[in-house]
């Protein structure tokens, strides 16, 4: 590896730490796959411009959600796609690839439908807890709210997506580990 | 349903697969590199190289219109200059009038009237590090005891963007710098930026860091003034290589130097306005991407002679008294270093034109 200045060689290290997290975090939240990329792309793009600013540790992660909850606010209000960054990485989500069946069952999708009908911020609560396995203290520092709110709406949220889910599923424990993907039956 | 088996019906349903990071082939490490490419604060990846200098090569020269206009008097004879044989055109040399003013050359002095530099006219303040003053961009650091303040021009069309990013920083507030309108960002109390709106095709963005208060930035702030080239240029001090020094400048650095075929010398004299330090990265900047531009050209050429003669060319590097010299004031002789040792080493040095600067 070149050496580069400290600030440089953080950097690259913070990037290194964060972009799947970020990626995961833009896919959960974006329509198209390929918009990911323009969230990832602004995110690290800011965060760039911005490294003096980037907290120590663990708390580099909460301050990109942050930054990405931010970004991901201003493109879904439609704006500007960067267009020369992130073409390769937009490119290669685009891409057609084998479907994981498993996303798709009926179940999963009615799950995600009712998160959808929750509020913005109870639902970004929920998948910031679970999705992204942040603890109420972490979730708070990434919406800049306090972690007893944090907690008041995830107690919300999960009451009102019982509520919404009702008698939609099946029974816990058993629908969410079928085997979505076609097996063939044996003998034929 | 418990909290607990909601949570997991919650997981299940997580669209996000962990294999799409395997299908990327390659796309996270180029976006990566697509980011550090674009102007930070700490400007490209080549700049940011060479400012890790900051500490060793803050120059001391009080600013001064009168004290750098004698310097200049006494700069470079024309021997020097007219040594190297293969300096700029002279219309591009700045020349000393029979009132002793420096003219500098069209070219400079057009760039300059599209997009005056600011000075501070407050006592006690120091120029630090000066680099890549070209056209439309550049960096200067002022220095006063404890209290810096950085000057980036940027290019206007830059504008929107980093205005937008300073609005997650704070609520702008109108600010004037000698009537210049902009907005001030507060970053924490004693790091203030102030952008203002492009003026020409480029912006400038000032930056406090250090110990300041309020008054005290508000106090110098108000004593920016926009100053014309020639103005500006005669108030860098000696150490900082001007259009007028850079071909002197380069011959020194060049001396012990080899030069790859076809090397165009004329771009010393575009270099713009940098500190020494700087200065020295550019122009081995120059000679390094020369030279293995060369050799990739004698690779695919099959031509193993001139392989082994850009080979050893960059190898030498690690003689060169430049680079040594340079070596205690930041990274960038390293960063020459590893790509000659893998040109040595007849490996790919992949990402050098990022390093050494040659898109420039």
């Amino acid at each position: 590896m070149i050496s580069a200045t400290a600030p440089e060689d953080r950097f690259r290290l913070i990037y290194a730490g964060n972009f799947e997290h970020l990626l995961a975090y833009a896919l959960r939240r974006v329509d198209q796959p390929a918009d990911a990329a323009d969230v990832v792309a602004e995110t690290f793009l800011v965060a760039w411009r911005r490294h003096r600013e980037i907290p120590e540790g663990g708390e580099a992660r909460l301050w990109l959600y942050g930054v990405a909850r931010r970004v991901l606010s201003n493109h879904i209000r439609g704006g500007v796609r960067r267009e020369r960054l992130g073409v390769r990485l937009r490119q290669r989500l685009a891409a057609p690839t084998a479907p994981d069946p498993g996303s798709e069952v009926p179940d999963r999708l009615t799950v995600r439908a009712a998160m959808a009908r929750l509020g913005d911020l109870d639902r970004e609560v929920l998948m910031l807890t679970i999705w992204e396995g942040l603890e109420p203290r972490e979730a708070a520092a990434v919406l800049e709210v306090s972690p007893a709110v944090v907690r008041t709406r995830l107690s919300r949220a999960r009451a009102r997506l019982r509520e919404l889910l009702g008698d939609d599923l099946g029974p816990p424990g058993h629908v969410f580990d079928v085997l979505a993907a076609p097996v063939p039956e044996e003998g034929r | 349903m418990t909290d607990e088996q909601l949570d997991r019906v919650i997981r299940n349903a997580d669209p996000y697969r962990a294999e799409v990071i395997g299908q990327l082939d390659g796309a996270g490490q180029t976006l990566l590199e697509e980011i550090m490419s674009e102007p930070s604060t700490r400007r490209p990846l080549m700049r940011r190289l060479v400012t890790a200098v900051a500490a060793a090569a803050v120059l001391t020269t009080a600013l001064g219109v009168t004290a750098v206009l004698r310097n200049h008097q006494s700069a470079p004879s024309s021997d020097a200059s007219g040594s190297s044989g293969a300096s700029a055109s002279p219309s591009e040399e700045p020349q000393v009038s029979a009132s002793g003013a420096i003219r500098y050359s069209a070219m400079v002095l057009q760039a300059a009237e599209k997009n005056p530099r600011l000075l501070i006219k407050e006592s006690g303040w120091k120029v630090g590090n000066v680099y890549d003053f070209v056209e439309r961009e550049g960096s200067i650091e002022f220095h006063n005891g404890d209290r810096r303040l950085e000057m980036n021009w940027y290019r206007a069309e830059y504008y929107d963007s980093y205005y937008k990013d300073r609005l997650d920083v704070s609520k702008p507030k109108p600010a004037t710098v000698d009537g210049l309108p902009g907005f001030l960002f507060t970053y924490s109390y004693g790091d203030w930026a102030i952008q203002l709106k492009p003026n020409g095709d480029s912006f400038v963005e000032l930056r406090s860091s250090g110990t300041w208060t309020q008054a005290q930035f508000d106090r110098t702030v108000s004593t920016i003034k926009q100053v014309d080239v020639q103005t500006w240029l005669a108030a860098m001090p000696p150490e900082v290589v001007t259009a007028d020094r850079a071909d002197a400048a380069a011959d020194k650095i060049l001396a012990d130097v080899p030069l790859p075929p076809n090397f165009d010398r004329a771009k010393v004299a575009a270099l713009g306005t940098n500190s020494p330090y700087h200065f020295g990265a550019l122009v081995t900047g120059l000679v390094g991407c020369g030279w293995i531009a060369e050799w990739e050209r004698a690779r695919k050429a099959g031509d193993q002679a001139a392989v082994r003669k850009a080979a050893d060319a960059m190898k030498s590097s690690h003689h060169w008294k430049v680079l040594n010299d340079m070596n205690d004031g930041g990274d960038w002789p390293e960063a020459f270093w590893e790509v000659s040792d893998k040109i040595a080493a007849g490996k790919d040095p992949v990402g050098y034109q990022d390093w050494l600067g040659c898109s420039r």
